[in-house]
């Protein structure tokens, strides 16, 4: 289990994050929604060891990573069992593609046998040779979720990876994901489609100025307790929904 | 034809002065491109130690011009600590100093430029420092700095024509030596043109290459 533990992130006077504590279970999913400046990139940044929390536990199945007002090294390193999927994607601008989806997987021996099926499912095969620049921003975001996935992970976060998707990649995306759940991946992602959190969801957490105001079952985006996420809830369109 | 002439005629003088400039080059380009990048890296790995100190070295040093720096490092210097220094290894370290700073800078500035979330993609997909270097910050680096770098080294080829002005006998002033011998400046100095064309417009070529092939444009559009 993925698990953060009174999690705080202080940058200056600026507390991005308080006392957050949260759970990405084995084979479930967990969504993050809350509004802009809400601090979702931030805590699953933290989440994903790459921005580590200021205050507060965070452990990896039977790891444990303890966070305070001094550097923490990071040992073991936790990726890629953790891995993530940034909001800007980070591919590599001097790699193609294809380099960019292989180059983790040469360097850790693992076969690249799950390229060509994923590549197919999304519709890659005729781009995987050019460079990120000469693809288009949901092509770029194919990509980069391909390479986190042939990682197999047993956590991924996902940072809004489906914003530049079209309905018919999401909906791959979304498949994908529920194959990933079967197979024990926890899966945690910031999105801002109620939709897709409701059907992919088996726990959602609403943030708002870097604290955790409500959390609980997917059934929560539809019937809030609180009255910041009722809100929230009321202004966003339930037409995303992907069936 | 003139020009050709003096160079068939003079070709032993010039080639010897050539070969001087050529060695002089050799250690500047060596001492700036192997000192020069390890100043760079750790500048930019340790900004407030080394890299205030190679700031402060880069500030003072560019306010000096290359000949000032050479007179004051051969006469004034040599005076005040009583010692006698060949010109040609004065020159070597005048030259060497000026190509550490400007190629130190050059590193360090793209090396603290280099986009913190490429290396972050590196770590979260499991590669290790070693191969973040190697993959992914080494290839993109030497791209952004290779044309500037080379650029640097043809200017301080230029500059080592500053060495004549303390008694070098490199190719500079062997030319004027000529000169007093036949007094054509138009073609001795055309001839020592050719001699620097030959050198340098390779060296430009060679960034030009390196500019059209690495300088791509890899932004995300």
């Amino acid at each position: 289990m993925l698990c953060a533990a009174n999690i705080s992130k202080t940058i200056g006077t600026n507390q991005l994050l308080s006392d957050i504590s949260l759970q990405i279970r084995p084979g479930k999913a967990t969504a993050v929604l809350g509004p802009n400046g809400a601090g979702k990139s931030t805590l699953l940044r933290a989440l994903g060891f790459v921005d580590p929390p200021t205050d507060g536990e965070l452990r990896l199945d039977d790891q444990v990573y303890r966070f305070g007002p001094t550097k923490t090294e990071l040992v073991p390193t936790p990726w890629p069992r953790v891995t993530i999927v940034f909001q800007q994607l980070f591919l590599w601008p001097h790699l193609t593609l294809r380099e960019n989806i292989l180059l983790p997987l040469r360097k850790r021996g693992d076969s690249a046998s799950g390229l060509a099926g994923l590549a197919r499912e999304f519709d890659m095969e005729r781009i995987l040779d050019r460079h990120p620049n000469e693809v288009s921003g949901g092509e770029r975001q194919r990509a980069a979720i391909i390479r986190a996935v042939l990682l197999r992970p047993s956590y991924l976060l996902l940072d809004e990876a489906t914003a530049s998707l079209d309905i018919e990649h999401s909906q791959k995306a979304f498949e994908l994901l529920l194959r990933l759940k079967e197979e024990g991946v926890g899966i945690g992602f910031v999105t801002h489609l109620l939709g897709f959190a409701q059907r992919i969801a088996d726990d959602v957490v609403f943030l708002d100025r870097g604290r955790l105001v409500e959390a609980g079952p997917p059934e929560i985006l539809l019937r809030p307790t609180t009255e910041r996420m009722q809100r929230f809830v009321s202004l966003l369109e339930f037409g995303t929904t992907i069936s | 034809m003139d020009v050709f002439r003096i160079i068939a005629q003079y070709r032993e003088g010039l080639l010897g002065g050539l070969g001087v400039t050529l060695y002089l080059c050799l250690i500047v380009w060596s001492a700036g491109l192997v000192v020069g990048s390890a100043l760079g890296l750790l500048s930019a790995r340790h900004p407030s130690s080394v890299g205030r100190g190679a700031k402060a070295s880069s500030f003072v040093i560019s306010g000096i011009p290359v000949l000032v720096l050479l007179f004051w490092l051969h006469y004034p210097v040599q005076a005040m600590l009583n010692v006698v220094i060949d010109p040609f290894v004065t020159a070597a370290f005048a030259l060497s100093i000026i190509n550490i700073i400007a190629v130190g800078d050059t590193v360090r500035d793209a090396v603290q430029r280099f986009p913190a979330e490429l290396v972050m993609a590196g770590q979260v997909c499991g590669l290790s420092n070693r191969d973040v270097v190697l993959h992914i910050q080494a290839p993109l680096l030497v791209r952004q700095i290779a044309p500037t770098i080379l650029m640097i080294q043809v200017n301080m080829l230029q500059a080592t024509l500053f060495a004549s002005l303390i008694s070098v006998d490199e190719i500079f002033r062997e030319a004027q030596r000529i000169n007093a011998a036949e007094y054509k400046p138009v073609e001795v100095y055309s001839a020592l043109a050719v001699f620097f064309l030959m050198i340098c417009l390779p060296l430009n070529g060679i960034a030009l290459v390196l500019r059209r092939r690495y300088g791509r444009d890899l932004s995300e559009r």
